[in-house]
């Protein structure tokens, strides 16, 4: 039971804890480089954090009502939305962080909301699912204790993996380092959008695609090291053609937000406009 | 400009549409004290089917498996609907992940 419940939770939490290290990282990152980004105050992770968790609570009570909508696909549906509403913020977030002029009340309230959006939607439905499953678990007295245990060494686990993902990256040169955190957000939203349509097909909105490969003899899902990549760039053993394709759609579009910068930065420049 | 109607990617979509409309053959699935009944689905090759997840336990489950690409959680006692398939011939284990101790099954295609 306690093996379970780590696990179990852990597997929810990595995700989560991934994500909102590496905006930490890169919020960090940009301070360092004096970048507008920085502009965006840190209080708003906590703000982020907390809207998640709540979140996760009304999901996780609004679980029975939402799994009945659209004839009993509603949970799928409304997950894909997350998904893809996340993925459209943090690309909105990293031009924004990207914009050539920032330091106004405008830009640091339309940062910290798309960071609020982006973590609390991001960790929603993971979030509502640990819920769930403690509070299903916790019915029956005996696994209390070890559901408990589980769940403190889980979240010990996934806060440590964040740390030590968050140093690392900060660890690396300051190029380099943004070019990694970048790189990493770039695949937590293809991620996301292959998830999104696998989603959607699993409700039958979308129509099956051929399968691109089948890896689970070389590198299981299931396994150690298929749950790491699988938390850090999205690895699956066997993905639909339209789950490719959508992975690649979303990492590029993070992945080529730093190549609109200098095209703001040469109008800011013929503006007269000030530039970092 | 010779223009062909209706252009081709109108044909195009309303080909990835189809399969989405036909209906699927429905089976069912129970849990009952974190068990799954039947244990063993056997599905038709090539064809999707609409499986029909009935939880009679009062605590929830969730409806997982690596080999099918599916993941679902299902609250206390409540049914949902899930897509598998098409599949190519063989056999797609799948478990629930709040009791993976006892809640075990899999899909055989032929």
């Amino acid at each position: 039971m306690f093996l379970d419940a780590v696990i179990q939770i852990l597997q929810e939490l990595f995700e989560a804890a991934l994500l909102v290290s590496v905006l930490l990282a890169l919020h960090q990152q940009l301070a360092t480089a004096g970048r507008p980004g920085a502009a965006v105050p840190a209080a708003w992770f906590w703000v982020a954090i907390a809207a998640g968790s709540v979140g996760s609570m009304l999901y996780a009570l609004a679980m029975p009502a939402v799994s009945e909508w659209f004839d009993y696909v509603g949970q799928e549906v409304t997950n894909a939305v997350m998904q893809l509403l996340v993925i459209a913020s943090l690309f909105t977030y990293c031009l924004l962080l990207r914009w050539p002029r920032g330091f106004s009340a405008g830009y640091t309230l339309a940062g910290g909301v798309l960071l609020t959006v982006i973590i609390a939607f991001g960790i929603t439905r993971e979030g509502s699912e640990i819920i769930l499953y403690v509070k299903g678990i916790g019915d029956s007295p005996t696994s209390v204790t070890p559901v408990l245990l589980g769940g403190g060494v889980a979240a010990g686990i996934g806060l440590s993996a964040g740390i030590l993902l968050y140093f690392g990256l900060l660890q690396l040169p300051p190029v380099w380092g943004l070019r990694t955190t970048l790189g990493l957000l770039a695949m937590f939203a293809g991620n996301m959008a292959s998830q999104a349509m696998l989603l959607l097909n699993q409700a039958d909105w979308l129509p099956a695609t051929p399968q691109v490969w089948d890896s689970s003899g070389l590198l299981p899902e299931f396994s150690i090291a298929g749950q790491l990549l699988y938390g850090l760039v999205g690895y699956e053993a066997n993905p639909s053609a339209l789950q490719v394709l959508a992975y690649l759609t979303a990492a590029l579009l993070i992945a080529t937000t730093p190549l609109f910068r200098s095209s703001w930065q040469s109008a800011a420049r013929r503006e007269g406009g000030v530039t970092p | 400009m010779n223009l062909r109607f209706p252009p081709w990617p109108l044909w195009w979509s309303f080909a990835l549409l189809s399969p989405v409309q036909a209906a699927a053959p429905e089976l069912t699935l129970v849990i009952r004290d974190h068990l799954f009944f039947p244990a063993t689905l056997e599905v038709p090759a090539n064809q999707k089917v609409r499986l029909l997840v009935e939880n009679q336990d009062a605590t929830p489950e969730e409806f997982e498996s690596y080999q099918l690409n599916r993941e679902k959680v299902i609250p206390g006692n409540s049914k949902t609907v899930i897509f598998i398939g098409p599949l190519p011939p063989g056999e797609y284990p799948f478990f629930g992940e709040f009791y993976p101790k006892t809640a075990q099954g899999k899909v055989v295609v032929k």
